[in-house]
């Protein structure tokens, strides 16, 4: 089972770095995104209680959401090209439990993701965003989490999606949505009721929260959501799109 | 080795899409250290048997057992016997040849000094020496096959299964897979089963498996299969058609004929000899030419397909 897990989250790590352009793309769409949304924006936002915050600082830990949150379902696009190819069939016909499958891929995509993460969050001391080793150690607990989750709902996806197409149709109705309305691109608090429902049952909110609070802990006023909560949500709704994508796995096709 | 008993799958239909019997009540048995060739026209049912033996379906009704075990209620231990050679390739284009190999040994539980010496084994039998590090999207179709055919085999299975494993190579490479095949038959005493549309394949086979509308027609050795169509049989291109075969059918219950890209293939002739004469005296004028030879493997397949197509379709018109 592990030397399975191990195997295929090997193949995914190799896979990723062996392609450059797909490591140049994933990591340049965040950090464009930061600085043309950061300093555009920058002039006209004034939170409440968030004075003294600058958009740019306000919106990266939205950025390395946006990077867990991408770069992890888009590592499960690979899914997809994998049926096209035998690739899919070949691990499906091993004797390996169907949970291996599923864990080789998230963790697999869950490395690849991270360690773009860190390339972002390296770059933290010299933005003064820097959270001390306690907070980073926080931080980097929130993304392995939050990628664990997104690249598992991810496989749940991609997992009865016959072409790339429609995962790009997934993407942009449902992904970008999700990620825009976590409170990465404004707070929570001032939308209206609907929205703010929306926001507190989209897990997202969840995952950037456990992300911004390591972050800004040394400016803790404007933390709506307790941590521990978010932290919970977060592990509860990972764990459950991690179950569903077993049991996806696991299901053999039978004829009537 | 593989035991099929009353295997039956029926897809299920969707909104205007009737379910569809793909395999109807198919028993089939590969004996261990056999060769079997599945075959048969597009749409036949190969690839859902296929797809069966392999685990990836489940079929409606029927069950079947791979190396003494039933392959879904022990899949582990069923799959762990077998090894899968897919049409489409199995190997990722990004990684070296060496790096697919590990993955997959690794899939099947074996450390890295074992894959090695697996490795350095299968070099023996294959032409892959000097391309280990080498992507696996850099190399030719036939050897990539191979390396598809290395990787099958490096936990040692006792079954070998394959999915027209020989699609796109040119005759060469293609000779060369098969005599791989049929070597590691001999050395190992590894159980081959393999679907092809290409008889020349087929040669080579302990049997032959004809699956024509979810039905086995047939599971021969090469040279029954060949024999059920008589000794000889005659191959005649004419302008004439409706005249030659208005003579043909005179000839009466027994003689079996066909028509294929033009030509009337005539079997089951008692004494062509003597029948061929007569058509030449008769129609002489129109025969393009006229000539006698031993059915191949494709006659038969044709044959057989051909003929019960028409009892199904048409029953008044047994060709």
């Amino acid at each position: 089972m592990i030397l399975a897990v191990r195997a295929l989250a090997w193949r995914e790590f190799l896979r990723f770095f062996r392609q450059p352009h797909r490591v140049v793309g994933s990591l340049a769409q965040p950090l464009l995104m930061w600085v043309l949304l950061g300093s555009g924006f920058g002039a006209s936002f004034r939170a409440p209680g968030l004075e003294g915050v600058s958009y740019a600082e306000y919106f990266y830990p939205g950025v390395l959401l946006m990077l867990a949150l991408f770069s992890g379902i888009f590592a499960t696009i690979t899914i997809i090209e994998d049926r096209n190819q035998g690739l899919l069939q070949e691990v499906l016909v091993a004797p390996v439990p169907r949970l291996a499958i599923v864990l080789g891929k998230v963790i697999g995509a869950t490395g690849v993701t991270l360690a773009q993460c860190l390339v972002l969050v390296a770059a933290s001391p010299f933005l003064g965003l820097w959270p001390g080793w306690g907070g980073a150690a926080l931080l980097l607990l929130g993304l392995v989490i939050a990628t664990l989750g997104f690249t598992a709902l991810g496989v749940v996806i991609a997992w009865n999606m016959e072409s790339t197409a429609g995962f790009h149709a997934v993407m942009s109705v449902f992904l970008l949505p999700m990620w825009m309305l976590s409170g990465a691109l404004f707070p929570l608090d001032q939308a209206p009721a609907w929205l703010w429902w929306t926001m507190i049952l989209n897990p997202a909110t969840h995952a950037l929260a456990i992300i911004r609070i390591p972050l800004a802990a040394h400016a803790g006023s404007w933390v709506q959501t307790p941590y521990l909560w978010a932290m919970t949500a977060a592990v509860v709704w990972a764990l459950l799109c991690l179950l569903v994508a077993a049991l996806q796995v696991n299901r053999v096709p039978k004829g009537r | 080795m593989v035991v099929v008993q009353g295997v039956t799958h029926r897809y299920p239909g969707r909104r205007k899409v009737p379910p569809r019997t793909a395999v109807a009540s198919l028993d089939l048995h590969v004996p261990e250290g056999g060769f079997v060739v599945l075959t048969g026209p597009n749409g036949g049912g190969k690839s859902t048997l296929f797809r069966i033996l392999s685990g990836l379906q489940r079929p409606s009704e029927g069950r079947v057992r791979v190396a003494g075990v039933d392959l879904f209620q022990e899949p582990a231990q069923a799959r762990r016997a077998m090894g899968v050679v897919f049409q489409k390739p199995a190997l990722d284009p990004h990684l070296t040849v060496r790096e697919n190999w590990i993955v997959h040994g690794e899939l099947y539980g074996m450390g890295r000094r074992l894959i090695r010496e697996r490795l350095d084994e299968s070099l023996s039998w294959s032409d892959l020496g000097g391309r280990l590090d080498d992507r696996v999207g850099t190399l030719s179709g036939g050897l990539a096959r191979q390396a598809e055919l290395v990787k099958a085999m490096l936990h040692h299975p006792r079954l070998l299964l394959m999915d027209e494993p020989t699609t796109g190579l040119d005759p060469g490479s293609r000779e060369a897979f098969l005599t791989t095949l049929v070597s590691l038959r001999r050395d190992r005493g590894v159980t081959l089963f393999m679907t092809s549309h290409l008889f020349s394949e087929a040669e080579a086979a302990s049997a032959v498996a004809i699956l024509h509308q979810g039905r086995l027609l047939a599971l021969e050795t090469p040279d029954r299969l060949r024999s059920a169509l008589g000794e000889t049989m005659l191959v005649i291109h004419t302008d004439d058609r409706p005249g030659l075969a208005a003579s043909l059918r005179e000839e009466g219950a027994g003689v079996t004929v066909t028509e294929r890209g033009g030509a009337f293939l005539v079997s089951g002739v008692p004494e062509p000899a003597v029948l061929m004469e007569k058509l030449w005296a008769r129609h002489g004028k129109s025969i393009r030419d006229l000539a006698i030879k031993r059915p191949s493997l494709e006659d038969c397949f044709i044959h057989l397909t051909r003929s019960s197509t028409f009892e199904e379709s048409d029953p008044e018109n047994p060709s």
